[in-house]
């Protein structure tokens, strides 16, 4: 299943990592998320179908 | 003449030696490569495969890509990228990119699978519009601060002067 990272910033918006195909040949969400999250950050592996293709009102999402 | 280190078909090790300083590796009797004060250089038609080459190869006998032209020297891009920022967003093919960071409307991060050596680095960048036919053009933009050697975050910027999303951004960076 395509996996996206979640996590909330310090100003209440959310930033959402996409990983690439060559990471994944040799590596795991879980790896990426170690290595791209800031430092500190709570984050959440989700299903990337989870996240909203309209993204009209992008910079006002927030997670849930 | 040479030092001949022979692997015969016949009799197995044949060892000859004189004292030329040459080493020459064969095997039935032909050359397969030779070894001097100078290195080793592989017989015609003998090549060393791709795990045999590790280590680091001397800037001064790599000055230029192969498919390069001039004297002038090349250089290749240490990272790249080509994504959608549109709808759900998409990589579309990469190079030394372990993920992209969507921080909200055009905003992105790219964060680099190997570090770079320094911050220092020359981007070049293009953005278009497939389907927006009133924000075809834009730029890249980022801040000092959002340069590092693991990541750059940088915003798409459209011909109207607003940050947006476009269907393509590509990317190469240079160091």
């Amino acid at each position: 299943m395509d996996k996206r990272i979640v996590y909330t910033n310090d100003d209440g918006t959310i930033s959402i990592i996409i990983p690439t195909a060559e990471w994944l040949e040799t590596h795991t969400i879980e790896e990426l998320a170690a290595k791209d999250v800031p430092v500190g950050k709570e984050y959440h592996i989700v299903n990337a179908s989870d996240i909203p293709s309209d993204r009209t009102f992008r910079n006002a999402w927030t997670w849930e | 003449m040479s030092v001949n280190i022979n692997a015969d078909t016949t009799n197995g090790l044949v060892l000859t030696s004189d004292t030329s300083g040459e080493i020459k590796l064969q095997s039935a009797g032909a050359d397969i490569a030779t070894v001097d004060s100078s290195g080793i250089t592989m017989a015609s038609g003998k090549t060393l495969p791709a795990s045999a080459l590790t280590g680091t190869v001397p800037s001064s006998s790599v000055d230029a890509l192969s498919t390069a032209t001039g004297s002038a020297p090349s250089y290749s891009a240490r990272v790249w990228v080509n994504f959608n920022g549109t709808g759900t967003i998409a990589i579309r093919n990469s190079g030394n990119v372990s993920s992209l960071t969507d921080n909200g409307t055009g905003d992105y991060t790219v964060n680099f699978t190997t570090a770079l050596s320094a911050s220092t680095y020359c981007i070049t960048a293009h953005t278009n519009h497939v389907t927006n036919t009133s924000n075809t053009r834009g730029f890249l933009q980022s801040k000092t601060t959002n340069r590092t050697t693991t990541s750059i975050r940088v915003v798409c910027v459209g011909d109207g002067g607003s940050i947006l999303d476009f269907e393509v951004i590509d990317f190469a960076l240079f160091i």
